[in-house]
């Protein structure tokens, strides 16, 4: 393992960073594009003598990083980027307090939301919460940053804050591994000494304004440290017409853009690895090389709006600087950066011409994509619970015929927001808001609302978030009724377990913790129903609209498809029989393939009549339900 | 005769409030549901043409095309509907005393017309208090569990559609004149699709004012007593002018007037009293307690009247010739009544009108309404 170029993925790197650097303790929620970080940990746990756990939310997994910390023992925290905002509260403290064994906390973006609902900024916090902030640019770098993250928070005493980026944490790349230690030393949290004694002390942010002084000292101490890293490189011309000052992955943009340019020779590019605080000398020393900056990063002007701090202050010396970047429109303020839009950028200021696409591209991909390609949404997979879920939901709030709506919440069921759902979600928002904004909407009776609100909420989002807003329904008497869609797992993340699975992150057993004797604990009345079952579940959800004398809950209960316990197993063959099933002679108008819309099922136009696509139909016979011609067969399997 | 989509139908129907939630377009495809006394659409179908939209009593009824058709005579705003006798008729000695309004010829009717062998099944409007539940009745004691006036609009076809899309025989309906209506344009729109749904054999209509919306009335006697006591409802004939509610706990009577809001807008334009498309129609006889009064409008209904009279299962008498002139004033009362409500909300139309219209008569009668002279 050590010492062999090897190709690993962002969070591979990331991960054998924290081994490298004797991690013992990780915990996170899972969220794209971090969750392979705890994960593989988890996977290396028995080896490497490691706890792990994917806790009940990110909150919960920094305090449980937090108190490894205290107990002498190297931790590391993974989440999203709006898993921050969830440990944000603690983070404040926390970052008051200070820590003792050496603490990280990676926070992964996603910029263009490829796997998000937003592309919220974490770097803010760094600044917010007067933190050190790293970013690695490539895997060689996510690998040692990641080290020597622990390092540093050691050496301060405070979290380091090491934020990743879907380009960087799910892509691949060169990395050379080195030495993973063998765990050594005892878990112990000493708490006798006086409060300001932050070696044995009781810990807290308090008192503020004393901790709050230690804590910016701290900051002052990462910056001196800053101002060395090797982390922080320059390549260019000693005089560059034009200095880019750029971080992460988009280092990788501004190289590429530059090599297809040909402007190597006339730009110099300072990549920061260490980007909050910046280290004022070193930022002084290439902001004197020429009086035009370009700053490239994703998403907000965070990099820029702070080098423009920082060039203000030290104007006396470097004099008066053109800057380039978000502000001034050269460069998107959202979605994804792409060396094309750098390249674009970099050609505008150099005043090359290029073209990053021939002109008649465009015209051509229009003509030509419609040919061979077909148009798609994205969509619930063959034989997923939450097809079934929705299409019974559906049904009822019709039926009721009050004009009900569901607040939608984050999980693959977002997706009802779209036609695979049948757009049944008309809210969206964070995780646990579906049942919280029930709760509030189920209230409004007293002001002439008749509309019924139910809120959905998945297995692993009802113990991160919903048990509170649950909790608030009942105590506020709020009619609404929550249906928790449990495919048993965190499924869209990859089948993290959670409160409710028998074993933990390190596949050791653990006891569940079930959904439905929390709402029962709770005084909710709870229903639970197999969704593959329409008829069941259309009645169930009906009694739920008709009763809205309090909060109730319903579990929709069936395993994802995809998931370990289900995945290559069909329950049924499927076929549809062509004797009954009518075509467009039936008073159906094509609801199974039309409507239903699995794409297990296939409108064939030779014999106008439905089909299965048996490759990639799951066997969930929920279509031979819909039919009402009952000509889709489903036979039980061997 | 015009059919159009489900969309025009929700249009034309659903959203002016005229449906009536007869349950006609109920089950004859995935798509139309009923559901605590409304009818409701489940998923969007664009179907250029259905069976929902052209047998819906509600819109694009061609009155005068229908009488054409079924009747081979115009249309006439005087009347009751062709008939070949009115009699005065009551449940025969073979007919248990049960918990029929009035005289009990309805169900005498239907189990004689089972007996006969005229029809394999019936289909009534059962259930007990707010709850109707249409029900296909076989022999004379189901016929029997569902006897007792409702008065809340019931989704009785979707029972027939039921029954039809299982293969059961000639079947008999006991409809209002809106399900009547319905009946009648299955037999002049025949089905474009492939279906076993269709024509009734035999229609025994009822006489009906207005019904009552059955969340309005839901909603209106909750206030006043609890609901899951109700066993049975009645309106006793003029002058009592009152709604019987029997409860576990007594009785309550609520006057009429106190009801009225709660008559869906669907009623204010129906012209039909008497249930004229039905072979059959049955109704109060006032000042008559015990006893119905029975419309034979054909001979297939003549035949199983004399039937029944003749098993036991019915019992008639002459009706006299007064009432039976009241009986006509009313109708007649009601149609123009209708007619005029349907002109002034814009659903009435000539057969030449290209807008939708929920009523269409001869230009002769259009011009009859328009000018006041139907009134």
């Amino acid at each position: 393992m050590q010492g062999q170029r090897r190709t690993m993925m962002g969070n591979q790197a990331i991960t054998q960073g924290a081994l490298e650097a004797g991690v013992r303790v990780a915990a996170g929620y899972p969220g794209t594009p971090s969750s392979e970080i705890i994960q593989n940990l988890a996977n290396a746990a028995d080896e490497h003598g490691l706890y792990v756990e994917w806790s009940i939310n990110e909150k919960v997994s920094l305090e449980v990083a937090a108190a490894a910390s205290l107990a002498g023992l190297r931790s590391l925290c993974a989440m999203k980027q709006n898993g921050v905002n969830v440990a944000s509260d603690f983070l404040l403290h926390l970052a008051g307090s200070g820590i003792r064994a050496g603490m990280v906390l990676v926070h992964c973006d996603d910029p263009g939301a490829l796997s998000s609902v937003n592309e919220g900024e974490s770097r803010h916090f760094a600044r917010m919460l007067e933190l050190p902030l790293l970013e690695p640019s490539d895997f060689q770098e996510a690998k040692d940053m990641t080290k020597w993250a622990f390092e540093l928070s050691e050496e301060i005493g405070n979290l380091v804050m090491l934020r990743s980026v879907t380009r960087l944490s799910h892509a691949s790349g060169g990395v050379v591994p080195g030495t993973i230690p063998a765990p050594q030393g005892k878990a112990r949290f000493d708490h006798h000494g006086t409060l300001l004694d932050k070696g044995h002390g009781p810990v807290s942010s308090s008192p503020v304004a004393y901790k709050h002084r230690l804590q910016q000292e701290k900051l002052a101490r990462a910056v001196e440290l800053f101002e060395d890293s090797p982390f922080n490189s320059y390549v260019g011309p000693e005089s560059p017409e034009l200095l880019v000052i750029t971080s992460s992955i988009c280092n990788l943009y501004v190289k590429e853009a530059l090599a297809l340019l040909d402007a190597s020779g006339r730009v110099g590019v300072l990549k920061l690895g260490t980007t909050w605080p910046l280290p004022p000398k070193l930022l002084q020393r290439h902001l004197e090389r020429c009086d035009r900056v370009l700053v490239v990063e994703e998403v907000i002007p965070f990099l820029e709006e702070n080098v423009k701090i920082a060039a203000a202050e030290m104007a006396g010396e470097i004099g008066a600087k053109r800057f380039f970047g978000k502000r001034d429109g050269t460069l998107p303020a959202q979605g994804e950066l792409n060396p094309d839009l750098v390249l674009k950028a970099l050609a505008g200021i150099l005043d090359l011409p290029y073209q990053a696409r021939p002109k008649q591209y465009d015209r051509l991909a229009q003509e030509l994509a419609p040919q061979a390609t077909q148009e798609r949404d994205l969509a619930f997979c063959p034989g997923c619970p939450h097809r079934a879920s929705f299409w019974s939901l559906k049904e009822a709030l019709a039926l009721d015929a009050r004009d009900g709506f569901i607040c939608g919440d984050i999980g693959c069921y977002s997706l009802a927001m779209r036609p695979t759902g049948y757009g049944m979600l008309k809210t969206l928002l964070a995780m646990g808001s579906g049942a919280g904004m029930a709760s509030g909407f189920g209230q409004f009776g007293r002001f002439g609302m008749d509309q019924p609100v139910m809120a959905v909420s998945g297995d692993s989002t009802f113990y991160h978030a919903v048990i509170p807003a649950l909790i608030n329904a009942v105590h506020q008497k709020s009619p609404m009724s929550l249906v928790v869609l449990d495919n048993s797992g965190t499924a869209m993340t990859g089948f993290q377990p959670h409160p409710g699975t028998e074993a933990n992150a390190m596949g050791h057993p653990v006891p569940p913790v079930g959904i439905e004797a929390i709402c029962r604990s709770l005084g909710a009345e709870v229903t639970v129903c197999d969704p593959f079952d329409l008829e069941a579940t259309q009645t169930a959800a009906l009694a739920l609209l008709a009763d809205q004398s309090t909060a109730k809950v319903l579990i929709l209960r069936q395993a994802c498809a995809l998931s370990p316990q289900r995945k290559g197993t069909k329950p049924y063959d499927v076929k549809v029989d062509p004797e009954k099933c009518l075509g467009d002679q039936c008073g159906c108008n094509r609801l199974c393939t039309r409507v239903f819309g699995c794409p297990g099922l296939a409108w064939e136009k030779q014999s106008g009549k439905a089909r299965i696509d048996e490759v990639i139909c799951a066997g969930c016979g929920v279509c031979a339900s819909v039919c009402p011609q009952g000509a889709i067969i489903k036979s039980e399997r061997a | 005769m015009i059919t159009r989509g489900p969309r025009q139908l929700l249009a034309e129907v659903q959203e002016p409030g005229l449906c009536i939630g007869c349950g006609s377009c109920v089950e004859l495809c995935p798509y139309f549901r009923s559901h605590g006394g409304k009818t409701v659409m489940l998923h969007d179908c664009d179907l250029p043409e259905g069976r929902c939209h052209a047998w819906c009593p509600k819109t694009e009824l061609d009155l005068e095309g229908l009488a054409q058709e079924l009747w081979g005579a115009p249309y006439s705003a005087q009347g009751m509907g062709p008939h070949l006798a009115v009699v005065a008729a009551k449940a025969g000695p073979r007919l248990e005393a049960g918990n029929y309004q009035a005289g009990g010829t309805v169900s005498a009717l239907a189990c004689a017309a089972l007996e006969q062998g005229l029809v394999q099944g019936a289909i009534l409007t059962g259930g007990r208090g707010l709850d109707t539940a249409p029900t296909l009745a076989t022999t004379a004691e189901e016929v029997m569990a569902c006897s007792g006036s409702k008065f809340t609009a019931a989704p009785t076809l979707a029972a027939l559609n039921r029954a039809q899309a299982q293969g059961r025989g000639p079947l008999a309906v006991v409809a209002t004149p809106c399900q009547a209506a319905a009946l009648a344009q299955r037999r002049t729109k025949p089905s474009p699709l492939r279906g076993m749904a269709g024509p009734a054999e035999l229609v025994v209509g009822l006489f009906c004012n207005w019904s009552l919306s059955p969340q309005g009335l839901e909603r209106f006697l909750a206030q006043r007593v609890e609901l899951e006591q109700i066993r049975s409802m009645d309106i006793p004939p003029p002058p009592a002018g009152v709604l019987q509610v029997q409860t576990t706990d007594g009785s309550l009577e609520i006057p009429l007037d106190e009801i009225r809001d709660l008559i869906p807008p669907a009623c204010a334009v129906c012209p039909d009293m008497t249930s004229e498309w039905a072979d059959l129609s049955v109704g109060m006889y006032e000042g008559r307690p015990g006893w119905n009064t029975l419309v034979v409008r054909n001979e297939k209904a003549r035949a199983l009247t004399e039937a029944a009279v003749e098993s036991g299962w019915l019992v008639v008498e002459e009706f006299p010739a007064d009432n039976q002139e009241h009986l006509m004033q009313a109708a007649e009362g009601k149609r123009s009544r209708g007619l005029g409500a349907a002109l002034a909300q814009g659903l009435l139309g000539g057969p030449g009108d290209d807008q939708p219209k929920a009523i269409r008569v001869s230009p002769e009668l259009y011009q009859a309404v328009e000018s006041g002279e139907v009134a």
